[in-house]
């Protein structure tokens, strides 16, 4: 599937990223609500913030803003296993009645909005008033491609006039190391990083008319699928994502990859490709003001 | 919009039926599909009752992956029934739940045990991606369009049927399997919702915990399942000569932006998909026949549902049968949108409101035909379908029939 072959009649006018740890506070209008952030939320929120701050978007979205985010492998942090299994050890095996009598109490119920994967689109909606339509994806490098079909899909059809395009992978924890560790070959923990990264896009006529300085624009790109067996253990593990001068050392952002790579590109065209164990090959060019 | 989308296939596993007739004849009785865990031992949890999907066969350890298959392999068998196979290259959008995370498996590796060897075993050890089943659905039915797997959490399999209508009605593919499959009854997935208070501790009694739009609601009941439906262009099934079951004409998604577990409280944001929904398939308020209900008897779900509702439809609202599929199969999750899209349609056809079941102490801020108890004789020519989500995210669909 081509999804562009010419230059598109879409521009993006916001970018935002973030690498490690950060500090959403600044972005954050619910402060009763920031207990309830989990570190995808604040990753999310902060790129989201800087993306919509540099397309000089500062004011509530509202109905006209659409969301359309991938969000990588659901996190866990390795204290909050620990403790929900040593509370439920019966000597050395896993015991339900232990879970249920000792376990149970000790979950804080927090952690489960932590962990959610739609949580992040919601304290991004929250903070931002986005009311519009959305899309979140799951959970592979490729589904960012899939988000941005639907973004731009929204603004030909003038479903929204501004489309909010990100992805956020929280992945230096023990859930997604283990799954990152367990492939052929595995991914050593090291290379995984917690990244998040949005892009403003808005249709080129409507930049114009609000004098939007334009930050870059797609002028081309290609999604492939080939479905493949994920028991092979023959099929290799390509790469989750390469392409752009933030992705180069061999970390791996997930589904952040692409914008992330727009937001720290400095040259004039960037070519971001990935081919991912789970079957995208995708390519997309990209020229950056 | 450039094409009208029809369904040309179903499939679905749910608590009280494992294919569509059985679905539609459990649904028209009011048979509930609730009853004591089973699945695993609940020991002491607060909540000890689901609708469980009764299952004789080989399942997998993460069963949405099963029930996924289950209702795929249905629905595709159903639209290729006369012999003809959807026109061009395929599509695949999915609702999914979160991953079944295994605490034995987890105990196992403190007690040192090694990662195990195969490819396979490896994939499923500890923790099962959620995302499982896109590429086993994929390969099985040579499915070469980029997929999409769809986590809005309660409104995810409405939002898998909504995505891949607007694809298919914009040009941008041929044809979809579309749908959502969820099982999140296991040890973690049940603490989880029992830990914030959603689901209802009412262990007595199975069958009447769910309690759409009573007084006496104190929580939704988890299910599991899988709803599958392959979606096509209609000018592409009737070449073919598929049957239609019905035409998706609409889809609205909208963000509450509002609360992390409340709706909002005028229920802007469930105004707002549906009324979305509404305009994309150009059906005014008072052509709605019927409304399959998100109802998942939350305190706070079900009068701003009927407040929202309400205002969509004015003074008529009171004149429009608003069905609650949850009272008998409980909540699916990722899965509860694609399976209630199903209800939806085969009511539609059948010219029959499924019942709310247990609906005996009327609610004063929930007051409208919820057709309580018992299924009714109703036309429909076009129905809304509603799906809510912790988190704020809002998705509806308009189904009409395809003669309308």
């Amino acid at each position: 599937m081509t999804l562009a072959t010419v230059r598109d009649q879409v521009v993006v006018t916001g970018v935002g990223a973030v690498c490690g740890d950060c500090d959403p506070t600044p972005f954050v209008k619910a402060r009763k609500l920031r207990k309830f952030m989990g570190r995808q939320d604040d990753l999310a929120v902060v790129a989201a913030g800087r993306a919509l701050q540099s397309a000089s978007l500062t004011m509530s979205l509202g109905e006209r803003c659409g969301l359309y985010l991938a969000v990588g492998y659901i996190p866990f942090e390795g204290a909050d296993i620990d403790q929900l299994l040593t509370a439920s050890l019966d000597g050395d095996a896993f015991s339900m009645t232990r879970f249920a009598a000792n376990a149970f109490g000790a979950i804080n119920p927090l952690l489960t909005f932590r962990v959610l994967p739609n949580m992040p689109a919601f304290h991004v909606s929250l903070n931002f008033d986005v009311q519009g339509p959305y899309t979140v994806s799951y959970p592979g490098a490729g589904q960012v491609y899939a988000v941005l079909e639907e973004g731009r899909a929204a603004l030909a059809s003038s479903m929204v006039d501004v489309a909010l395009v990100g992805a956020v992978a929280d992945q230096q924890n023990a859930l997604v190391e283990h799954h990152f560790s367990r492939l052929t070959p595995p991914i050593e923990s090291a290379r995984l990083v917690n990244a998040s990264a949005f892009l403003v896009i808005e249709r080129t006529s409507d930049a114009r008319a609000r004098d939007a300085v334009s930050r870059a624009q797609l002028a081309d790109c290609r999604v492939e699928y080939t479905p493949v067996d994920p028991f092979d253990p023959a099929k290799p593990y390509e790469c989750l994502a390469r392409g752009g001068v933030c992705v180069r050392d061999g970390r791996e952002l997930g589904p952040a990859s692409l914008p992330f790579a727009i937001a720290g590109t400095e040259r004039a065209r960037l070519t971001h490709e990935l081919r991912t164990r789970d079957g995208f090959t995708a390519s997309s060019a990209w020229e950056l003001a | 919009m450039t094409h009208r989308v029809v369904v040309t296939g179903m499939g679905v596993i749910a608590p009280i039926g494992r294919s569509v007739e059985e679905f539609r004849d459990a649904l028209f009785a009011g048979r509930s599909g609730i009853g004591p865990i089973t699945v695993f031992n609940p020991a002491a949890l607060p909540t000890r009752i689901a609708a469980e999907v009764k299952w004789d066969g080989e399942v997998m350890r993460d069963r949405k992956v099963t029930f996924a298959h289950a209702a795929a392999d249905q629905a595709m068998a159903d639209a290729t029934r006369n012999g003809t196979h959807p026109t061009g290259a395929g599509g695949l959008s999915l609702g999914l739940g979160l991953e079944l995370f295994s605490m034995d498996d987890l105990a196992a590796k403190r007690r040192g045990a090694p990662m195990p060897d195969g490819a396979r075993e490896r994939l499923l050890y500890l923790q099962t991606p959620s995302d499982l089943c896109v590429p086993l659905l994929a390969r099985r039915f040579e499915l070469r369009e980029p997929p999409a797997t769809h986590v809005s959490a309660c409104a995810a399999g409405t939002d898998a049927i909504g995505s891949a209508f607007r694809m298919i009605a914009s040009g941008r593919r041929r044809w979809m399997m579309a749908g959502g499959a969820d099982s999140m009854i296991n040890p973690l997935g049940v603490a989880g919702f029992c830990s914030i208070g959603a689901t209802s501790t009412a262990n007595e009694d199975p069958p009447r915990a769910s309690r759409p739009f009573d007084r006496k609601r104190s929580g939704f009941v988890l299910g599991e399942g899988a709803g599958v439906l392959i979606l096509e262009r209609l000018d592409d099934a009737r070449e073919r000569g598929a049957e239609m079951y019905a035409e998706i004409s609409g889809y609205g998604a909208s963000f509450d932006a509002h609360g992390i577990s409340e709706p909002h409280p005028e229920g802007r944001g469930a105004v707002q998909a549906m009324s979305r929904a509404l305009a994309e398939a150009k059906v005014d308020p008072a052509e709605i026949d019927c409304i399959n209900a998100h109802g998942t008897a939350t305190p706070k779900n079900d009068p701003v549902e009927t407040l929202a509702i309400k205002r969509l439809l004015g003074p008529r609202a009171h004149m429009v049968p608003v069905c609650a599929t949850k009272s008998m199969i409980g909540h699916l999750i990722a899965a509860a949108g694609a399976v209630e899209t199903i209800a939806a349609i085969v009511g539609m056809r059948a010219s029959i409101a499924h019942p709310t079941i247990n609906l005996d102490h009327p609610d004063p801020a929930c007051d409208l035909d919820y057709v309580p108890h018992r299924a009714r004789p109703h036309a429909q020519r076009a129905v809304l379908s509603n799906s809510f989500a912790f988190g704020g995210q809002n998705a509806s669909i308009v189904l009409k029939r395809v003669d309308a």
